[in-house]
Order: C-alpha cells, then structure tokens, then sequence
C-alpha cells in the first residue's frame, strides 16, 4: 500500500503507519485461525462444533453461528437508517457519519451471509440449492433473498450512488490510488445535472429501502416466530422485536466506530460531539420502545403459562442461563438510564455515550444466543428432558475470524476512500492542504 | 392411491425396544441416530408409580412443520403420506429439526461411514470379508441407494455428511408392499402399518374399534401415526433409562 505518494488525500486515505499494519496483522491473524477452524469443520464435519440433535441427543442443533447470523445482520440496520433519516427527515448533521454506518451495513450483510455458509452443512449446495428451488414458503427465503439479496444490493447501490462525488474529488490527486477513485467515479464530473439526478437517485431508493429494512428485519425474525411448537419462539412480537434490537446493536456500533474514527483520525472537526448526542439520543428511543416490547410479552408469557413456557421461562430466569439473561438486561437498563439522564440534563459524555454503545452490542450478542439456543434445550414437547450446548472452539474462533474479517475489510476500505464526505465548500485542493 | 399411517397399540408395547434395532439394521442409520425410538416413561409419585412406553417413529405429518420451512423443498410431503427427506438436495440448514414437535430429525454431524457401531474402511471391516462373504461394508443394506419411485433419493440413512435425515416409514420396503422394518420386527405386534384412506384396512378397523389419540394434535400437525390402548402420557411423565448417546 502507498505510504508516502498519497499523503495528500483526506482523512489518513493512503497513509498507513505501523500501527495500522500492527492492527492489520492482529486482524489477519484472527481471521487466519478462524480460516484453520473452518477447515476443521468442513473436512470433520459440524461434530467438531457443540451442535448436537434435538431429542435423544439433548443438544441444539442451531446455536453460536445462528446467533450470529441474527446480530450481524441486525448491526446493519444502522447504515441505511442513518441515510434514510438524512435524505427523508434532512437531518444533515448526520452526515458526517453517513459513510461509515453505509459501508457498516454492507459489511455487516456480507458477515451475517459468511455466518449462514459456515452454519451449513452442506455450504456448496447451499448457494446453488437456493437458486434451484428456493421456496418462499419457508421463513429462510425472506432471510436469502431479501436480506442478504435484495437489501445488500440496496446498500451497495446507495453508497455507490452517494461516494462517487468524493471519488470524483479523490481521483483529481495523482498517486496509486488515482486508479480505483476514476474506476469508482466512472465519469462523474460534479456538474448540476448529474448532482440533481444522484440527489433524485438516492432519495428514492433511500425511501424504498425502509420497507425493505423492516421487512428483511422482520423476516429473520419469522424464522423464530412462526414456530408454533417451540415455546419462547412462537409469537407475533418476534418480528418488532428483531427489528428494535437491530436498531439497538446497529446505532450502538455506528457510535462506537465512529468514535473510533474520530480519534484515530483527529476527525474533531468533521465529525462534532451534536452527532453523538443525536444518536444516543435515538439510541434510548430505541431502547424505551424495546424493553416495552419485552415487558408486554414476558407479561404474556408468565400471566398464563403452557407448562413447558413455565420450564423454559424457569430456566432463563433462575436456571442455567439466568446469569447471562440477567446481564444482558442489566446492559440494556444501565444504558437507557444513563443516556435517558443525560438526555434530561442536557449534558452529554461522550465516553459515556460510546461506553453506552458497546454495552448494548454485547446485550445484543447476548439477547440473541438466548433466543436462538433455550428454547431447543428446555421447554420440548415430548419428554426427552433437558438438553444443553455449549460452543466449541472451532465455533467461537470462526465466529471471531468472521468478525475480524470484516473489521479488517473495514479498516482496509477506509484507508483508500474517504471515511466521511469531503467538504466541497473549500474546494478540494485547498481541503488536501489543510488536511496534510 | 394408499395413504400410508401407523396405529401403536400402546396396551401390547412392552418397551422391549426391538423396533429401534430393526431400523438401525434396515436403515444402516449412524451411531446414536434413533429413526424409532421408544420412551420408557415413568408416572406418579412412590409408592403410586407406574411404568408406560411410547414408541416414538416420525410422525409423517399431514400439516408437517418440518416441510413448510424446508427452505429448498428437500423435506416434503409424497402424495401417498410419506413425508421423504431428499438427501441429495438437502443444503443442512436444519431448520426442520427445530420446527419439529417430535424431536425426531438426525444431522450427520460428522461422515456417516465413520460414524458407524464398525467403522466401515478399519481393518475390523475388512477382516470380516470371508464371514461375508466378500460383502465389505458388512451389514450395508444395498436397497438403500438409488432413487425411489417419485424419482428422488430418499431412503436410508447414514448417506452423506451434513445432511438431516429422519424415520421414512421404510419408503424401499414399502414400495415394494413390504411392512416397514419396526412393524416387520415388533415381537408384540404393538406397531401396524396400512392405508389409513382404506376402509377395510386393518388400520382402519382398529380406529374404529378403539379410541386413539396423537401426539400434540393441538398443534394441528395432524399426525399419521395414531396411539391407542391406553391414554396420552400424562404431562408428568420422567424418561427412566433414556438413550443417552451423542454423536
């Protein structure tokens, strides 16, 4: 990569110094050994993960992959929100971050896919089986071709759509990069005609892509809801609740990694303090309306219970996975007061808004092993007894490779584009200047 | 054309578990897979307890659960009753088996050749050649393979890594008009197999005759394979002496 031709070109585009590469060979490591468990799995099989049958076996045959699957998909929720918000509300001071949760969505889509592959057990045939004979009948269909299709090649398209004016701006800068900037601006000149149309572009596909995001987040969760026999599963708040706690996770990462952006980058500037106080603001909105939807629907469940509700509920509550159900509301709660008080006060901590953000990505982690692996072990039909699953190394190192994977791609893209938009009104050379 | 079901006479199971052993046989089905499997339940509090037995095959649903959510139509419904896994299709996802009341899906967690009570390639195998007559792997039931009559591969188990297979009422046998192997096996005759559409069958007249019940029918599954000669397990049922083998 460029070290030193590039230098002119904003936001650390083209520098990388040896922290950068320390952080890259951290991450390439992580996704090496996450590479060496999959190669585990696919020569040994899923025996080598904790999964096991349902029934005689006592085991869950869905378990860390599938939780995964969930959160990842659910962290995209941020990207397009944001530019929706930006484009149909005019929150412009969003802006600034508008790029980062873009490409966080897309990526995010892409890991959520990597963890359905590596859930199968037959991979290969789970790309080509699809085209085949996809059935929209089922549940999964919506997850393939809505979320990981269609609402993938939404994203992609608007952040095209919405970088190719700062790619324009970046190819002007001689140097290694000139190329991929002119291939990605493909031809993009800036004039008034072109901006109105992108401007045209990007608000209507920002506007189609909302139902599309409720949509592809009900869909997954469906996949649970429609279970009638799988207590903890069956229920019509599934798919809300799915769609909220994405919004959680995704808001409560964009604020993480923006502030990590922010500091790594000296972006003080380009991204101010309002645009966190924004999103933690969103983000206890979120969370009001989710810990509602919980306390409506724990209501429902213990009011009444089926016996096996009662057991499965037991469990959670008192039981084997009482421990994390506990933290992960105690790490929704804590952060929903705290921003709530903050919010009130008028006072904001920017610390205290990022501690807030990673606090609820790991309620998130959480929230969804506990969706995803309880109702398999406890609270069957027949009487089998309990069953239990506890993940593997092969599962927690490949889960981890997934996601240093896509922190690296991440880290790796914004280090040949712009991580924000490029302020025009200095014009850009004078931008480069300044920046140097 | 028959619509294929099983009537379980619970008064005649004495939970000797043969039929558990005639599918393995039949259906060379990997270790710690149980196509049939029979609970051995115990009810009341002491001194007031008592022993009962449930064979538990797949249920070949009418509504099935497992079917609706097959994401590639691998699971699916034969018009004769049967509901088949299509193991050459299946991608692995196993949502069936978490959409399934019964419990009764089993995934290949690993390849089902080494998975076997005898490892098929060791040299265990291969020295019993002359017993078997060059037959190596002994024991493999060779009507397992190809397809069946709706052109699907279908039958047996122990096929492929990283697939889900389950009880197929013996589709090989019954399309040949040969009982299923827990039905052909049972010492009791607690376990019939017939056309449930024909009245005559003597399916049918033992329904008549009895009052029977399903598993879970609330949940509108509508099970092909009937219970009778004693009441549902109450909801206090305990497995004793469960099967507790894991791949």
């Amino acid at each position: 990569m460029a070290t030193r031709a590039d230098t002119r070109l904003p936001y650390g585009v083209g520098q990388a110094g040896a922290r950068f590469f320390l952080l890259v060979a951290g991450l390439l490591v992580l996704v090496g050994l996450g590479a060496y468990a999959y190669t585990r799995q696919f020569v040994e099989g899923e025996a080598v993960t904790g999964l096991r049958d349902i029934g005689t076996m006592g085991g869950a045959p869905w378990g860390l992959y599938v939780a995964f699957v969930i959160y990842f998909v659910g962290v995209s929720f941020a990207g397009i929100t944001v530019a929706a918000l930006i484009r149909i509300l005019n929150l412009e001071h969003l802006r600034p971050v508008s790029r980062m949760a873009e490409v966080l969505t897309v990526l995010a889509l892409v890991l959520g896919a990597m963890s359905v592959i590596v859930d199968l057990g037959q991979p290969g045939r789970g790309i080509v089986n699809l085209l085949l004979y996809a059935r929209p009948q089922s549940p999964f269909f919506g997850t393939f071709s809505l979320v990981i299709s269609g609402y993938l090649v939404a994203s992609m398209v608007y952040l095209y759509l919405e970088s190719r004016k700062d790619a324009a701006l970046c190819a002007r800068e001689p140097g290694r990069l000139q190329w991929f900037h002119r291939l990605w601006a493909a031809g993009y000149k800036d004039t008034r005609e072109q901006r109105e149309r992108h401007l045209r572009a990007s608000w209507w596909l920002s506007l189609f892509i909302i139902p599309l995001l409720v949509t592809a987040h009900s869909t997954l969760g469906f996949v649970f809801g429609l279970q009638i026999s799988a207590f903890g599963w069956y229920g019509a708040f599934q798919p809300p609740e799915f769609l909220i706690l994405a919004g959680v996770s995704g808001i409560g990462l964009l604020i993480v990694i923006a502030a990590a952006a922010r500091q790594t980058l000296h972006l003080q500037e380009q991204i101010p303090k309002r645009v966190f106080t924004w999103l933690a603001n969103f983000l206890w909105v979120l969370l009001v309306v989710y810990g509602y939807l919980m306390i409506v629907e724990v209501l429902t469940a213990i009011y009444q219970p089926h016996q096996n509700e009662e057991a499965l509920i037991r469990t959670l509550v008192f039981g084997n996975y009482a421990w994390m159900y506990w933290l992960s509301v105690g790490l929704l709660i804590v952060p929903l007061v705290v921003l709530l008080v903050q919010s009130v006060m008028r006072r904001y901590s920017l610390p205290i808004i990022v501690a807030s953000g990673v606090f609820v990505n790991v309620a998130a982690i959480i929230k969804r092993y506990l969706i995803v692996v309880p109702s398999q072990t406890h609270g069957r039909l027949l009487p089998y007894g309990p069953g239990a699953y506890s993940p593997t190394w092969v599962e927690y190192l490949i889960v981890l490779g997934i996601a240093a994977f896509g922190a690296l791609a991440y880290v790796v893209f914004f280090k040949v584009f712009p991580i924000t938009e490029v302020k025009e009104s200095d014009g850009s050379q004078s931008l480069w200047k300044t920046s140097e | 054309m028959a619509r294929w079901g099983m009537v379980i006479d619970l008064s005649r199971c004495y939970g000797c578990r043969a039929c558990m052993m005639a599918c393995k046989v039949e259906n060379n089905t990997p270790g710690a897979h149980f196509w049939m499997y029979v609970f051995r339940l115990e009810e009341g509090e002491y001194p007031d307890t008592q022993v009962r037995f449930l064979p538990r095959p797949c249920m070949h649903c009418d509504n099935a659960p497992c079917v609706k959510v097959c994401p590639v139509g691998a699971r699916y419904k034969r018009a004769d009753g049967i509901v088949s896994t299509d193991w050459a299709r299946c991608i692995g996802c196993r949502y069936c088996e978490v959409a399934c009341p019964y419990g009764v899906n089993y995934f290949n967690w690993k390849s089902p050749k080494k998975n076997q009570y005898l490892d098929w390639d060791s040299p265990a195998a291969e020295a019993l050649e002359p017993v078997t007559k060059g037959a190596v792997p002994p024991y493999q039931n060779p009507a397992l393979g190809g397809q069946m009559k709706d052109g699907r591969k279908t039958a047996g188990g122990g096929q492929l890594k990283g697939v889900i297979e389950k009880c197929t009422f013996c589709v090989h046998r019954v399309e040949k008009g040969l009982q299923p192997a827990c039905v052909a096996n049972c010492p009791a005759f607690a376990l019939h197999f017939g056309d449930l559409d024909d009245p005559a069958s003597q399916l049918s007249r033992l329904l008549a005759a009895n009052k029977s019940f399903r598993l879970e029918e609330a949940f509108n599954t509508r099970p092909r394979v009937y219970y009778l000669g004693a009441p549902p397990p109450s909801t206090e049922a305990r497995q004793i002496q469960a099967v507790k083998a894991r791949e």
